[in-house]
């Protein structure tokens, strides 16, 4: 029965269906850069083959560029996703964590000296260090979300306003260069592995949430505090637990894109460093369809929402757009998503949609 | 009538708590560090600086009020800066025609902004960060070096001084300096008292604070929401245009990184002056002391010789930390 | 709620009066107390434009260490982030807690004169260092501290055109890009200037410029859309170290090597403000020439003020003297101007004994 109904579907009402699943937006969106490109110019996709200054093989190319880069979002996306899901809001401080969690690293690697010869700590442990410091932060966000009910978007100014000063003064403002080149692997190459690190950092970081969702009730508990707080708390559930939690989770992803973006530079620059990232995680979470209201959630969208950022990036870098000039197009395409994502239009849209089938029936 | 009573206390005790730190920490400084907090100029110089931060709250704290947010201000601000700058003195335009330039600027924001967020009921949030990426590029667009105007009509109308009489003070020659503000400050004084007055005797500002409330009811109530809120955001787009011109003046330079975070100031000067995000309740007079308590901090931060630039950031935040957790223990409080 | 108006207003009305009284009359009492308290020392106010980049911190340490309590002064310290305003509100507030000196390191030349004004009219001695400011009376200021750019800009030229003289490189295969300095400060506008004219002198290729903003993300940046455009470059001249490292990232990052031999397809980088990370560079031969640009202004700022302490006039302008370094020894020496300026050849030694 299913079946034959399957197949009776027409193209419109399966035109219908694709229209109203969520991960749509994206996918619709990096198709259409994808399909731009290959008009404008096709050797956007050529990949090269070649050896890097270390003496390892690289791929590069615009597509690897748009993974290399894109890695970092990704890993904030996932977080971000789930702290709009459980709040409701968004965390504005990620870009100002990453500057202290990246500031620690440095800090826990150089000890006292800024220009070490030799590591002072295993990177591990610096990394290790950074993770617990960023998941304190982020539960300095989730304390006064969840118990202290301040919006995060003003909860996580603090942070924001505070972070890069923070970051700054773990280093006495120092800005310290780490020579071991093992340190630059991870946001660059492995040698003998020619595809970017980040790019399998983010693999994990995805994987371990996609098991993580799997395996346990996280999501399904982060969605029902999104929808209905009180109606969660009736049926047994701690929502402000589950939003501290979000926000710790969130840390832990600030911590590992710390470690990629201080790797990229073996240094660090506290008031550049993942400028503005903030908003592009936000956007990566909006673009993949999910309502910044809270709620249902989909992580696999958001991901997809964020390489497609770095795509529309990458694509408007190649045009040689001004880095600074390039807010403006984001904000075009953004606008764009947004409004015909929304519900009033939609709505307006399927009330024409269903004038003309009826007019075309009479 | 018991029970309304106390709701008012509860909002103006924040307010009262923010002039009360103000206060406090005006006189601190003085104490601490006499010499500059005494003459009135440092208190003028003060305003003078954040002239244009006060117009651009003001609006925050409108559009706050209703339940919204606008994170556009700063680009427009720079947007406007820069675009006033260009036409003064690549196209050899005059004073009255950037005036003209930055109105319209404002209103434009103002009116595609309030129109997503009111009518197709877009996330203010979302809708306003695509506004502030717009105008940062635009600004860069426009013109990418940063430059200093020339033109002579705006340098004169720039350089324009009001003294207030009797406030001056000696300086090191022993020489009588008259204290001043600039022509900003008393736009900024302006805006401030006209919106106070509509916030609390208008329809206009009671229907703000009622879709702020509980938009809900405010429907029952038979008030054109949506209307009420793309007013809003005109308003605090316009806002952000006067304020744009006026940050203008006071800079005399065109920039893309002009006004910097300046949406984020005036958010923390809002809130540290007792408007919840969660709209509703606010109050211009607590804006107002907002944006001195803020401007006073990093004024005492950078007086005291305190070497890094970061203490200012450090300091904000905990003074933002410490009004959103009375504000939350307030409210706690209210709904017991 | 009466009472609470009343309260406030009480408190307005005292802090008034205070303000008004404290500054008509009792200033006089207060500043005669200061005077009675000799061991205040010297009071020096100095505005950094920011900490950007390694050697701004060089050249904010230095002041910090010269200007210490130890020695007998107050220092007052502050960042403006890169904005003229905040400058300008820091000058502001130096003359109203009446410094005896103020020290400016400008981020752009002009929009001085109303702030500078302001100074000399509260009779205190303005003293510029690093990048120059340019106001329509040069009496604003008392003395200007800092490097000669346009020189640096002639050495770093010379250099080149004499190592590809020696390496028999004819100039039409020099193809030059130039990451630039942020546009309009003194460094960026000298250095621009010089390799101008020595590429229309000596017939070189400049293929592009553009600003990286002193900074290494930018330059990076700026870079990486050069490589895509031209496949050709073979000298990358940068306003400064920052940049150097950030172009040498995107090179290497396009697969293509950098270093001095350009006629093997290396691409060469030469760079300034010889900062340790940017010397450490020049020894491991990825930069191949980085002409110094003193930073240590303290003592020379300090010598003014002793100058002016004593009574005489210090000199109007005070060039810092500045080294250059190279990967390579076979040019020794240039001349620019009739002066001769030796090439120290770089080693750990040399290196360890820097002070920044």
């Amino acid at each position: 029965m299913q079946t034959k109904k399957a197949n009776k579907l027409t193209v419109s009402e399966l035109f219908g269906k694709l229209l109203s699943q969520q991960i749509f937006i994206p996918i619709a969106a990096l198709l259409l850069l994808a399909i731009f490109n290959l008009i404008a110019d096709p050797s956007f996709y050529k990949i090269t083959y070649g050896i890097n200054s270390a003496g390892a093989p690289v791929l590069s190319g615009y597509l690897m560029t748009i993974l290399d880069y894109g890695s970092e979002l990704a890993i904030l996306a996932v977080g971000m996703t789930l702290v709009t899901a459980a709040s409701g809001g968004q965390d504005i401080s990620v870009g100002a964590t990453i500057a202290i969690a990246g500031s620690v690293i440095l800090r826990v690697l150089c000890g006292t000296n800024s220009r070490p010869d030799t590591l002072q700590a295993p990177i591990i442990v610096a990394f290790l260090v950074a993770c617990v410091v960023a998941m304190i932060f982020g539960a300095f966000n989730g304390v006064l979300v969840a118990y202290f009910k301040i919006q995060p978007m003003v909860a996580t100014l603090i942070l924001f306003t505070a972070g890069r000063s923070i970051a700054a003064w773990i280093n006495n403002n120092e800005l310290p260069i780490i020579s071991d080149p093992v340190f630059s692997y991870f946001g660059g190459f492995i040698p003998g592995i020619p595809i970017p690190t980040p790019f399998f950092i983010a693999a994990a970081v995805v994987a371990v949430a996609a098991l993580a969702l799997k395996f346990t009730n996280l999501g399904l508990y982060t969605q029902a505090v999104g929808i209905n707080e009180s109606s969660s708390r009736l049926n047994g559930l701690n929502p402000a637990f589950i939003k501290f939690l979000s926000f710790v989770i969130l840390g832990l992803c600030v911590a590992v894109a710390a470690l990629i973006k201080v790797s990229r530079l073996s240094s660090i620059n506290y008031s550049v460093i993942a400028k503005d990232i903030e908003m592009d995680a936000i956007l990566a979470v909006a673009l993949g369809g999910n309502a910044l209201s809270g709620g249902k959630f989909n992580l696999t969208a958001s991901i997809m929402g964020a390489y497609v950022i770095q795509f529309l990036t990458t694509t408007l870098y190649k045009f040689n757009v001004q880095s600074d000039a390039l807010p403006a197009y984001k904000a075009v395409v953004v606008i764009f998503l947004v409004v015909i994502s929304s519900s009033v239009v939609r709505d307006y849209l399927r009330n024409i949609g269903s004038k003309i089938s009826k007019k075309g029936v009479a | 009538m018991q029970k309304k009573r106390k709701t008012l206390t509860d909002a103006n005790l924040l307010l009262t708590i923010t002039i009360v730190v103000f206060f406090l920490m005006y006189i601190g400084a003085i104490l601490f560090q006499g010499k500059g907090f005494l003459k009135p100029q440092t208190f003028f110089n003060i305003l003078n600086a954040n002239a244009a931060l006060l117009i651009l709250s003001c609006g925050m704290s409108v559009v706050m009020i209703t339940g919204g947010i606008d994170i556009s201000v700063g680009g427009v601000t720079a947007l406007v800066s820069m675009c006033c700058a260009v036409y003064l003195d690549y196209h050899n335009g005059n004073v009255l025609g950037a005036v003209a330039i930055a109105l319209a600027i404002g209103l434009a924001f103002g009116i595609v902004q309030g129109f997503l967020v009111a009518y197709l009921d877009i996330q203010p949030f979302i809708v306003s960060l695509a506004g502030m990426f717009f105008a940062r590029g635009m600004t860069t667009i426009v013109n990418t070096n940063p430059f200093n105007v020339a033109n002579e009509e705006f340098v004169a109308l720039k350089n324009v001084r009001i003294i207030i009489p009797g406030m001056g003070s000696l300086n090191k020659l022993g020489k009588y300096v008259n204290a001043y503000v600039e022509i900003g400050v008393i736009i900024a004084i302006l805006v401030v008292i006209i919106l106070f007055c509509v916030l609390k005797w208008t329809r206009l500002g009671r229907f703000f604070y009622a879709v702020g409330g509980n938009s809900q009811s405010a429907l029952m109530l038979g008030i054109n929401v949506k209307r009420t809120k793309f007013l809003s955001h005109l308003l605090c787009s316009l806002l952000a245009g006067i304020g744009g011109f006026v940050y203008f003046m006071h800079v005399g330079s065109g920039a893309a990184s002009h006004a910097m975070g300046a949406e984020m100031n005036a958010i923390a000067s809002s809130i540290i002056g007792g408007t919840m995000l969660t709209g509703g309740v606010g109050n211009i007079i607590g804006t107002f002391f907002g944006v001195l308590s803020l401007s006073t901090i990093q004024n005492i931060v950078s007086s005291a010789g305190l070497d890094q630039a970061w203490w200012t950031g450090i300091t904000i935040a905990a003074m933002l930390c410490l009004f959103l957790v009375i504000q939350s223990v307030v409210m706690a409080r209210k709904k017991k | 709620m009466k009472k609470l108006l009343v309260l406030l207003g009480i408190i307005v009305l005292c802090l008034l009066a205070v303000g008004y009284f404290g500054s008509v009359t009792p200033v006089e009492n207060i500043a005669g107390m200061e005077d009675e308290v000799p061991g205040d020392g010297i009071v020096v106010g100095f505005s950094q434009l920011g900490a950007e980049s390694d050697w701004r911190t060089a050249n904010t340490e230095s002041m910090k260490s010269t200007f210490s309590e130890e020695k007998g002064y107050e220092f007052l310290f502050d960042d403006a982030q890169q904005k003229q305003e905040n400058q300008i509100k820091a000058i502001r507030n130096f003359i109203l807690q009446e410094v005896d000196y103020i020290v400016l390191a400008p981020v752009t030349e002009t929009g001085w004169d109303t702030v500078l004004q302001e100074a000399k009219d509260a009779g205190i001695p303005v003293i510029i260092v690093d990048r120059m400011v340019d106001v329509a009376d040069n009496r604003l200021f008392t003395a200007w501290v800092g490097s000669d750019f346009e020189l640096e800009g002639k050495k770093a030229c010379e250099w080149l055109h004499a190592y590809t003289k020696l390496k028999s490189i004819p100039a039409e295969n020099i193809h030059i890009v130039n990451i630039q300095g942020t546009i309009g400060a003194s460094a960026q506008i000298g250095r621009t200037a010089s390799l101008r004219r020595a590429a229309k002198d000596y017939g070189w290729d400049l293929l592009a410029e553009e600003s990286g903003e002193y900074t290494q993300a930018k330059a990076r940046e700026v870079m990486g859309s050069f490589l895509k455009q031209y496949d050709n470059i073979n000298v990358v001249y940068c306003e400064n170290d920052n940049e150097a490292f950030g172009a040498i990232e995107a090179i290497e990052n396009a697969g293509k090597r950098v270093g001095k031999d350009i006629e093997s397809g290396e691409i060469m980088i030469m760079s300034f403000d010889s900062t340790n990370a940017g010397l450490t560079d020049v020894l491991e031969g990825k930069i191949a020439l980085n002409i110094e640009c003193n930073p240590l202004h303290g003592p020379r700022v300090q010598s003014i003020i002793e100058t002016l302490e004593t009574g005489g006039t210090p000199d109007k302008q005070a060039y810092v003297e500045e080294d250059m370094f190279a990967t390579d020894t076979s040019v020794t020496s240039i001349t620019v101007n009739g002066f001769n300026y030796p090439v120290t050849k770089l080693t750990e030694a040399v290196l360890k004994e820097r002070t920044y």
